[in-house]
């Protein structure tokens, strides 16, 4: 049974279909990565799975439950976490308590009042796990908006990684990184792989990050699937090259 | 015969209402297409205009000339508060601040109108070449109020070419679109920020000394205006100039239809209304979004 | 220093005053405790949550008028009128808060106006119960807790609104470092991302407009024993104004600052009524430079070595990096 499966989804806006019958399947474990030239539509495809847009048609499925048009935080409550394009942080609030929050949101005692000492302390702890884990100890009091790009992309993975999710969002994780950064990314999301239950999505521009990655890969243009398959077979066909060369033309 | 004549001129009185709302909610809705600024001293300006409308008709004698000071005057003080608070807040991001600040600005006008005029209401009453009935389908209907519905009119008509046909009507248009990409373009937006910021207080303040010789200029008028002014906008459209005149046209014909069939809660009705509009539509009808 | 020493130092200092003052300013310093408290209710709302009100004053109203009529007409022990008062305030508020946390923003304080202008319309509405723009008189001081009489005289009454001001002073302490106080700076800071973590932010909306309600209702409820009439101006937008002046420039989000803003203001207040008539000019003037030049208040500069306050790192954040959040 998949993870996650996607039923003809679509969207439009007004005279745009921006997302157009969208079928999709990503099974336990693995890693997808969606591509696609600007304006595919990969970003609405992520809104719609994370609820954050309602689709005009289809439905989302996720561990054989229905959750098309859930609110949004009863989607991430399901276990589904996710990074934004444009690095969303809690950027007066230190590095630890943004992941400690991150931490907390599943917590059954995340709406005490009084007599949370405990539930502070496990989420404490869980941060910490999660900063050691990307690296991000050093920075743990700075304040979340005075670090580098690079640090707060990987904080917002860090807070993805505190939510334990069983399936991963990552929009765009290595935009605007270094080189080094970027491998330090990869490695990092290829052990949370390693020794977890995790699933992951990624919409990525970067061809090498994606063929590091991914088990799968599912090519969006103008809404559409155009292909799905590991990532040698997409890259071979020609209905590929010419959707990205066309682009560029 | 006799339900038309009234259905008649209950119309024109809602008209006539919906000429003054829409005086201040325009200001409000084009100072928010080109600020994103929700101005909540508006209907203290409105007040203003009131009262500076009064004194410069019991100055001069001249009910028409007020209509020209009190504009001009209030539009002014607009501007320069504009100037001097305002444009200093645009580089943070902080939309309480504007809330803050336009309140603040509420609080000290409101205060200063205390202190300069009295507590006592001010009414010059409506001037005697306005004053007479008119009959309207055989009923009696006041002629000040068929010149407000007037003034409105061609007040809108002119707002509306202005903004069509001309170059600064299609600057202030475009820079509510995408203020930024103005700029670039070489405009100085602050020049055009502050100058719709004054033209919005002095329409406003149109309104108040329009309203003056009908319901006297008197303190707290400007907070029961600012929820009328602001549900209008709702209606209409954050933003939306033409939904200003739907929306004054809507909400005053709500409120005539209140007051008549629900004398009581008369003074209720308004917030009822709007809590109704907030409850069902919490972003706004039309228009542009916060 | 620590936090605790500060408290017992600043609530001996409380319980010394009165004898260190002259008989007459007693009353004023009773009422600048009770706006102190009023004014620390809405920092919840606006320090913590950055959900700015303008109508505030119906909390105080309402806890103001539901005690007054609850101790004229029922002649119930005063601890037993005020908590009433405050629950029937609570209860009031939920419907309420439902409303306003439907909207954001502007509409959000558009929204807390109307339901304060409605109250105030409501008791011109219903004048055979609230006594219309007369209000409420006569509203007697029933012995205090367990009945002893001593409540009833103003040094008596001080000590007892002191007691409960430090009372919600420590509730609304542990509240705000909760689990739940964290989540409201999350919110506060970014409330997109906090519902994308699973957080159902407009709960935590509503539950923090009823608490600032409730609090806001007992320093009404302690109000009107006090003063022994409740007014129709205490719904008055001035009113709402006034609280909202004192959190902004004590210093919002730190409890602490418009506790001393308000009493501070009501103590001003007192004073220059007798020399200038115009004290909400100077109030509005000084808010809006507070607003523009220094958004942390008088207790955030103060703090400002040893630790942010809410609104300033805010402040400050939105300045320094504007592209760092979305």
């Amino acid at each position: 049974m998949p993870l996650l499966e996607l039923d003809g989804l679509s969207r439009r806006f007004g005279a745009l279909l921006a997302v157009d019958t969208v079928d999709l399947r990503v099974e336990t474990g693995e890693i997808r990565a969606i591509i696609g030239p600007n304006g595919a539509g990969k970003s609405t495809l992520f809104n719609l799975i994370t609820s954050v847009v309602k689709p005009t048609a289809g439905r989302v499925r996720f561990a054989n439950e229905d959750i098309t048009g859930l609110p949004v935080q009863e989607v991430a409550q399901k276990g589904i976490a996710r990074t934004f394009q444009l690095c969303h942080l809690f950027p007066a609030l230190s590095a630890r308590e943004n992941v400690r929050i991150a931490a907390q949101a599943r917590d059954q005692g995340r709406w005490r009042f009084f007599g949370g000492d405990a539930v502070l302390r496990r989420s404490a702890e869980q941060a910490d796990a999660a900063l050691q884990r990307l690296g991000l100890e050093r920075h743990a009091d700075a304040l979340a908006g005075t670090l580098g790009h690079g640090d707060q992309r990987l904080l917002e993975v860090a807070m993805a990684l505190a939510q334990r999710p069983r399936l991963l969002l990552l929009d765009e994780p290595t935009q605007g990184l270094s080189v080094k950064e970027t491998d330090h990314t990869v490695d990092i999301l290829k052990s949370m792989l390693a020794d977890r239950d995790l699933s992951m999505i990624l919409v990525e521009h970067d061809m090498e990050v994606v063929f590091r990655l991914a088990d799968f890969v599912t090519v969006l243009h103008r809404g559409r699937v155009l292909a799905d398959g590991p990532p040698a077979v997409v890259k071979e066909s020609a209905q590929v090259r010419s959707a990205y060369l066309g682009e560029f033309a | 015969m006799d339900f038309l004549g009234f259905a008649a001129t209950q119309c024109l009185n809602a008209l006539s209402q919906a000429s003054v709302l829409f005086f201040i909610a325009c200001g409000l809705t084009l100072i928010f297409g080109i600020m994103r600024v929700i101005n909540f001293a508006h209907g203290v300006i409105f007040m203003l205009g009131a009262y500076v409308g009064y004194t410069a008709s019991a100055v001069s004698g001249s009910f028409l000339l007020s209509l020209v000071v009190a504009p001009i005057v209030v539009g002014i003080v607009g501007m320069v508060f504009e100037r001097v608070f305002l444009h200093r807040l645009y580089r943070r991001r902080d939309p309480g601040a504007y809330l803050m600040v336009t309140f603040g600005l509420a609080v000290v006008v409101s205060e200063a109108i205390r202190l300069i005029w009295g507590t006592q209401p001010l009414g010059t009453g409506i001037p005697d070449f306005l004053r007479g009935i008119v009959l309207v389908l055989g009923q009696p209907f006041p002629l000040y109020r068929l010149f407000l519905i007037a003034l409105g009119i061609s007040a809108a008509v002119a707002i509306w070419q202005f903004l069509d046909r001309t170059r600064a009507g299609l600057l202030i248009r475009a820079v509510s679109q995408n203020a930024e990409m103005v700029q670039a373009l070489g405009t100085d937006i602050d020049l055009v920020r502050t100058g719709v910021f004054g033209f919005g207080c002095a329409l406003a303040a149109l309104g108040g000394a329009l309203a003056a010789p009908l319901v006297t200029a008197f303190l707290g008028m400007g907070t029961t205006v600012v929820i009328d002014a602001f549900v209008v906008v709702i209606v209409g459209g954050m933003g939306s100039f033409l939904g200003s005149i739907i929306g004054s046209v809507l909400i005053a014909f709500v409120q005539v239809v209140g007051a008549y069939y629900f004398q009581e809660l008369a003074l209720a009705f308004m917030y009822l209304l709007m809590l109704a509009v907030l409850v069902v539509r919490p972003g706004g009808l039309l228009g542009k979004e916060e | 220093m620590n936090w605790k020493h500060g408290f017992i130092g600043a609530a001996l200092l409380c319980a010394l005053l009165p004898f260190a003052l002259p008989q007459y300013m007693l009353t004023i310093v009773v009422e600048a405790l009770i706006f102190g408290l009023l004014a620390m209710s809405l920092d919840l709302m606006v320090g913590y949550c950055r959900l700015y009100s303008f109508g505030h004053a119906a909390a105080y109203g309402l806890g103001a008028y539901a005690c007054g009529m609850l101790l004229k007409h029922f002649a119930l022990p005063l601890p037993i009128g005020i908590l009433l008062a405050v629950a029937i305030t609570v209860v009031i508020a939920i419907p309420i808060a439902w409303i306003c946390t439907r909207s954001t923003g502007v509409s959000f304080a558009m929204l807390t106006l109307a339901f304060a202008q409605l109250g105030y319309a409501m008791l011109y509405r219903f004048k055979e119960i609230t006594g219309g723009s007369d209000g409420i008189d006569g509203i007697p001081r029933p012995p205090g807790p367990f009945n002893i009489a001593w409540f009833e005289s103003k040094l008596g009454y001080y000590y007892l609104v002191l007691f409960c001001l430090l009372g919600s002073y420590l509730l609304c302490r542990a509240i705000v470092r909760s689990p739940f106080g964290t989540v409201l700076a999350a919110i506060r800071e970014n409330e997109v991302k906090a519902r994308s973590l699973g957080y159902n932010t407009r709960r935590y909306k509503l539950a923090t407009v009823v608490l600032a309600y409730g609090f806001g209702a007992l320093a009404g409820a302690l109000y009107a024993p006090f003063a022994g009439f409740a007014s129709p101006e205490l719904f008055f937008w001035l009113t709402s104004g006034r609280v909202l002046i004192m959190v902004v420039v004590g210093g919002a989000g730190t409890l602490v600052g418009p506790i001393l803003g308000g009493g501070a203001f009501l103590i001003l207040e007192n004073e220059l009524s007798q020399l200038t008539d115009s004290w909400p000019l100077i109030f509005g003037t000084i808010f809006i430079a507070f607003v523009m030049f220094a958004p942390q208040g008088i207790w955030g500069l103060i703090t400002g070595r040893f630790g942010r306050s809410a609104i300033a790192a805010s402040a400050a954040r939105t300045e320094e990096a504007p592209d760092a959040a979305a």
